[in-house]
């Protein structure tokens, strides 16, 4: 603000030209802004050329404004005045900078017509193609403005003029309806767009009564260019199979042939990131060392710290292939393997301890199955076989949360089975598509009742909008190509068929997400995001086929999968700072690396529980719901085994409700609060500072204690000195609490880098 | 918003809950893509306080009561429609049941809506119900719906920085139906940070807010610094800033902030003049519309407080309804005409939207509704041979009572009847959940096209973005 005040006063300096106190407050002003500039810019981290320009422009200027002055006094006026003249040339640009600087760089174009920004749909550079053909089009390119006239439908009108609604008797959701037009007449009059109403109506100002769409957004000047040049056109409409407005991936597998190795390169990931890095203009960085290397990977297999001793022998050891024996070695923890991935199943799975539906016995926990599952690296093909036609202990999840009392038709437990193992399984959105025909895929209320049925043992009426319809769907895969289901077969062999079907090599989707998912896991990014929504383009579709591809080939096994991905080069690159939490799911992503996380509820516990003193008893286990060894196997009482608590849920472990497939690496104030002054980690800082008052005799052996197993590495003196200063000579209780909160809440400790 | 373009933001938009959410760091609902107008705008009201009325608060026995029949050993139960005398309140023609005097006296500064409609749910399960009036959707849902309070700190983020958007007085979560209470008491998808501070007890409200028992301010303020040293020394330091660095830090600092704030003391209800206290002390629900008063005055946003759920306790009344309802009106009458006239005195009333509400009411035979009566939960004998049988003890959905003051509610005004012989419903315009809703939206300038793309559709305050607020409630 003060930058905007001050280059208003130069303005002000044009306007009273040759006024000398103003030029002489002017230069002043100019000296202060710079002075000003300079500190905001070092007390803010923002960087790139605008500030580059904007810093040296403002300088430049500085020194024009002062030598100005001079030549004020001096009494050379034409000087004078061609010095001024430059000097508000450099305020102007300095000044331009600078607001691009505080409002964006759009912050002039922006409130140009059109420059709204909206997102375009794929495809835009073939509409452009089209809209400067002045000759016949091509089929194909009749194919292509047709989809862009369908997007900027479906975008815009469909949900009032669809298959859902249909105000004003009007459906603009397929040709021959178009061309019928509603209760008024015809709407598109081809050749004519100057007669038509739909153009009519969409150009009309904004508030006016007959303008087009009555809510959201106005079309963009562009989508009205294209309506206009299709109708121009003849409104055309390609013959045959319609095109899809969304982008659809293939469902069948595909192999990529593996780039050939580099003299630095040889795995089959590190090689296809090194091909996405040529095109995109990425680069290789040295990997990270030793002790950022064995802390992540630690976390990402077995969702522990590693001890002192380990990270010690680790720095120590000379092998070259170290880094893939550590992995193996952690995979082979089958236990503590489970006892960490325990939790993104049971968030994905939605299987809790606790929870609605439990209390009337319309609920059931799938906990003991998903231990020995996990504990055993079950193929995935049989994992997910069991859980889709299961067996008593695997049920759990297919039967959906039942709640006492009448609901509505598209939660249904039948239609919350088809919406989750599309969901979960498929990546793939069934929700909207399980009430009406979905507005934002070609995925149509028919297909998911259809998928449903497979789940029920009546067939289920079709409800639209919760509104029966008096249809009947039948019962088919949401993709015939992988089978066909036997409609008047049993609930369970339907079932049966339906894992079956999906479990297939030729089910590409089935296995790209999930290596995806666990990708996303590892890496803190899938290679498509939303890892739910699996139709979306991929940052590198080779990688993510080959990964599944691979998946394949290796009998279905989870471990041999994060091993691949761990021990490639590209795992070990150093972590990507991300600025904007909103950068990460941006359609135009650029992969450098592993996105550093947060880490979960559950991992933050046991670092505490592993580096100061447990923070659950033996008694916070929910027993009842796992498997009866299951404290025998924990090295002490992991919180991905305990019931939800206000802890674990302010450090974002969800309500498992809902099928939820990430956790959020954002922080927030309900959570620094818990952490300050909750009594669940104040009374756990208590009691820990007991047992390490009576262990550790000398601040400095502590504090160093301390430090090598919450961060794995001694403190550097500044923080030993900073320690002490709270411990003093000999610790106290209270000290020892304070340092250790402190530390926890350091990023270094809550984050992986 | 986002953190590290402190700047073009701070410009854009410098206001100081601006400046809270900025502190706070940037919530995950910004990966969400809202379409909406801008909230707060024309707004009437600024502070909503939801008086909660759990369990199901029979209309007839409290602010709609209907002919009186005494107890008499064995009597028909279909011959009693209340079990108390009505008297009249500030409003002409207006009676409310006996023992809420205090509240009667003040009617002329709100408005009585005697024609809530719940929804038919089939099978009565009270969370379920209460789960529709908070967050406006029928559980369960394919995405987990945000409560009411949680739209509310998402749109408009706290008043005063220093004290939590959405805070929560006296409901705990180790009774029965617990998990089911869980389940509408969170922000949803909106993400934890928009979530309930959950003050289970108001006498304890000070805890939540100051460091921790046993450390002082200097210690308080000495481990902070040390952690802020640490920050400074870590040397990952130098692998720069992110998002999830700077919100880490930012949070924290905000959170000091609140537990050093003046404001904190607010939470203290020892400092509360003991005669005040008195009157609003008959237990926690008595003390929470203290405390809720205290933050208002402080600049509190969302605050609800609840007289608990608990399965068969408070208004959930199977059986003893006659004699319970004397306890239950006696601890809600007197704090809640005073927080009503406290809050009008200091001024506040014109901006503080004051909501007392219930999930459902009761009837002595109905299930349900007259049109769609259920299976009943706990057996009802048609004679009653005992006092305890004398009492609303059937969930009745099709009528029910609710209260609002201030932040543009129209003064001494009433809307909607019921009928006055059984069925006691609604005869006369109906209100539903999601009018209720966009009422409040509207006097706190949040559009009723609010909405959020969750998972590609768009998910609205309340379904498809249909309700419309109730004009005929606000001034």
């Amino acid at each position: 603000m003060l930058f905007e005040l001050i280059d208003w006063k130069h303005k002000s300096t044009v306007l009273r030209d040759g006024t000398r106190i103003i030029t002489w407050v002017s230069a002043g002003s100019a000296v202060l802004a710079v002075v000003f500039g300079l500190l905001l810019a070092g007390s803010e981290d923002s960087s790139g050329t605008n500030l580059e320009i904007h810093r040296w422009a403002g300088i430049a200027t500085m020194v024009l404004s002062l030598v100005t002055v001079f030549t004020l006094r001096s009494g050379n006026r034409s000087l004078f005045r061609g010095l001024l003249l430059t000097t508000v040339f450099g305020v102007s640009f300095a000044g331009h900078y600078g607001a691009m600087l505080t409002h964006g760089e759009d912050y002039l174009t922006s409130v140009l017509p059109g420059a709204d920004k909206t997102v375009e749909p794929e495809g835009e550079t073939e509409a452009d193609f089209v809209l400067t053909n002045n000759g016949a089009l091509t089929p194909e390119q009749i194919q292509n403005l047709n989809v862009e006239v369908r997007t900027i439908l479906a975008h815009n009108c469909y949900s009032c003029h669809g298959e859902a609604k249909m105000k004003g008797e009007l459906r603009l959701d397929s040709k021959d309806a178009i061309m019928k037009g509603g209760e008024h007449g015809v709407v598109v009059v081809p050749n004519h767009p100057d007669k038509s109403e739909l153009i009519r109506r969409i150009s009309l100002p904004k508030g006016h009564k007959e303008a087009m769409p009555t809510k959201g957004k106005r079309l963009t000047e562009k989508e009205v260019k294209l309506l206009q040049f299709w109708i121009e056109k003849g409104a055309p409409w390609p013959d045959g199979k319609e095109k899809s407005i969304y982008r659809v991936a293939d469902l069948a597998p595909r192999t990529p042939q593996v780039p050939a190795a580099t003299t630095e390169l040889n795995k089959p990931v590190d090689l296809f990131v090194n091909a996405y890095f040529q095109k995109n203009k990425g680069s290789w960085k040295p990997v990270v060392d030793d002790r950022t290397y064995i802390r992540r990977v630690y976390l990402d297999i077995i969702g522990l710290l590693p001890a002192p001793e380990k990270v010690d022998a680790f720095v120590a050891d000379t092998r070259p292939d170290k880094r893939e024996l550590l992995a193996k070695e952690l995979l082979s923890q089958n236990d503590a393997y489970a006892q960490h991935w325990m939790t993104f199943w049971n968030d994905a799975l939605r299987n809790d301890y606790d929870g609605t539906g439990y209390i009337t016995g319309g609920r059931f926990g799938i906990s003991k199955w998903l231990y020995a599952s996990l504990l055993d690296n079950k193929p995935y093909n049989w994992f997910v076989k069991e859980l889709i036609s299961p067996n008593k202990e695997s049920e759990g999840f297919i039967k959906g949360i039942k709640w006492r009392g009448t609901i509505n038709s598209s939660q249904r437990t039948e239609m919350q089975a088809a919406q989750n193992v599309a969901q979960v399984f498929l990546g793939l959105n069934l929700k909207c598509a399980s009430c009406h025909d979905s507005f934002i895929s070609d995925w149509k209320l028919a297909d998911a009742y259809a998928f449903a049925n497979i789940f029920a043992d009546t067939l289920l009426e079709i409800n639209r909008c919760d509104k029966p319809t008096g249809k009947i769907a039948g019962t088919r895969m949401l993709y015939p190509e992988l089978g066909e289901i036997e409609v008047n077969a049993s609930t369970e062999k339907r079932l049966r068929q339906l894992a079956d079907f999906l479990v297939q090599p030729k089910d590409g989707r089935l296995y790209r997400t999930l290596v995806n998912r666990v990708w996303a896991q590892l890496m803190g990014r899938g290679i498509v995001e939303p890892v739910d929504a699996m139709d979306n383009l991929p940052w590198s579709q080779d990688l993510l086929d080959w990964l599944a591809s691979d998946f394949v080939t290796n009998g279905y096994d989870v471990k041999k999968l994060i091993y691949t991905i761990v021990t490639s080069k590209t795992y070990q690159l150093p972590s990507t700072s991300v600025k904007d939490a909103g950068d990460m799911m941006a359609n135009d992503f650029k992969f450098t690396g592993m996105v550093r996380r947060r880490l979960t509820a559950e991992q933050f516990a046991d670092a505490i529980s592993t580096s100061f003193t447990p923070m659950y008893a033996d008694t916070a286990l929910a027993l009842k719901k796992l498997p009866e060894d299951i404290q025998s196997r924990l090295p002490f009482p992991r919180a991905a085994f305990v019931k939800n608590d206000p802890f674990l849920t302010s450090l974002g472990r969800p309500n498992r409700e809902t099928v939820s497939t990430g956790r959020t690496s954002q922080a927030n104030l309900l959570q620094a609060l818990e952490l300050t002054n909750g009594s669940k980690f104040t009374e756990t800082l208590k009691a820990g500072s007991k047992v390490w008052k009576s262990q550790y005799p000398t601040s400095d052996s502590l504090v160093t204690a301390l430090y090598r197993k919450a961060l794995g590495r001694s403190p550097v003196p500044k923080e030993l000195a900073a320690a002490k200063k709270i411990l003093g000579p000999t610790p106290s209780e209270e000290g020892i609490q304070d340092l250790v909160w402190a530390i926890a809440l350091v990023p270094e400790f809550q984050l992986i880098y | 918003m986002n953190i590290q373009w402190n700047r073009r933001e701070f410009l854009q938009r410098a206001s100081a809950a601006t400046m809270a959410a900025l502190a706070a760091g940037a919530p995950i609902s910004n990966l969400l893509t809202s379409c909406r107008g801008k909230a707060g705008a024309n707004s009437s009201a600024d502070t909503v306080i939801l008086l909660w009325m759990a369990g199901g608060m029979a209309h007839t026995e409290t602010f709609d009561p209907k002919a009186y029949t005494p107890f008499e050993k064995d009597m028909e139960g279909n011959r009693v429609l209340s079990t108390f005398k009505s008297f009249p309140t500030k409003l002409d023609g207006i009676h409310f049941s006996d023992g809420l005097q205090s509240i009667g006296q003040v009617m002329d500064k709100g408005t009585l809506i005697r024609s809530y409609v719940a929804a038919d749910m089939g099978h009565i399960l009270h969370s379920r119900h209460q789960y529709h009036w908070h967050t406006c959707y029928e559980p369960p849902q394919t995405v987990a719906a945000p409560h009411m309070g949680s739209w509310i700190a998402k749109e408009l983020g706290p008043k005063n920085p220093v004290i939590p958007a959405f805070i929560d007085i006296g409901q705990r979560f180790t009774v029965g139906e617990a998990e089911e209470l869980k389940a509408f008491h969170t922000a949803g998808f909106l993400g934890n940070e928009f979530g309930p501070f959950f003050i289970p007890d108001p006498s304890q409200g000070l805890e939540s807010v100051r460091p921790p028992v046993g450390m002082d301010a200097k210690r308080f303020e000495r481990r902070n610094q040390l952690y802020n040293e640490l920050i400074n020394n870590s040397p990952v330091g130098e692998f720069g800033s992110d998002y999830q660095r700077e919100s880490l830090k930012r949070s924290m600092e905000q959170a000091y902030a609140l537990l050093n704030s003046p404001e904190s003391k607010a939470f203290d209800l020892s400092t509360e003049p003991k005669k005040s206290y008195d009157i609003y002390n008959t237990g926690r629900f008595g003390l929470g519309c203290l405390l809720a008063r205290r933050l208002t005055e402080q600049g509190a946003r969302f605050i609800s407080v609840t007289t608990e759920y608990e399965p068969f306790k408070g208004w959930d009344t199977h059986e003893n309804g006659h004699t319970r309802l004397q306890d239950m009106k006696k601890q809600i009458d007197g704090p809640i005409a005073q927080l009503i006239k406290d809050l009008d005195e200091k001024g506040l009333l014109d901006r503080t939207m004051v909501v007392l509400a219930s999930e459902f009411s009761r009837d002595m035979m109905v299930e349900g509704r007259p049109d769609a009566k259920v299976k009943e939960q706990v057996a009802q004998p048609d004679i009653l041979s005992d006092l305890k049988f004398y009492g609303m003890h059937r969930h009745f959905t099709d009528g029910c009572s609710m209260l609002m003051f201030g932040g543009g509610i129209k003064k001494g005004f009433v809307y909607g009847k019921t009928a006055d012989e059984r069925p006691c419903k609604t005869i006369e315009n109906p209100v539903k959940i999601d009018g209720i809703h966009q009422t409040i939206y509207h006097a706190l300038g949040i559009p009723p096209d609010t909405q959020y793309e969750i998972e590609k559709r768009p998910f609205y305050t309340t379904p498809d973005g249909k309700g419309l607020a109730v004009k005929e409630l606000l001034i």
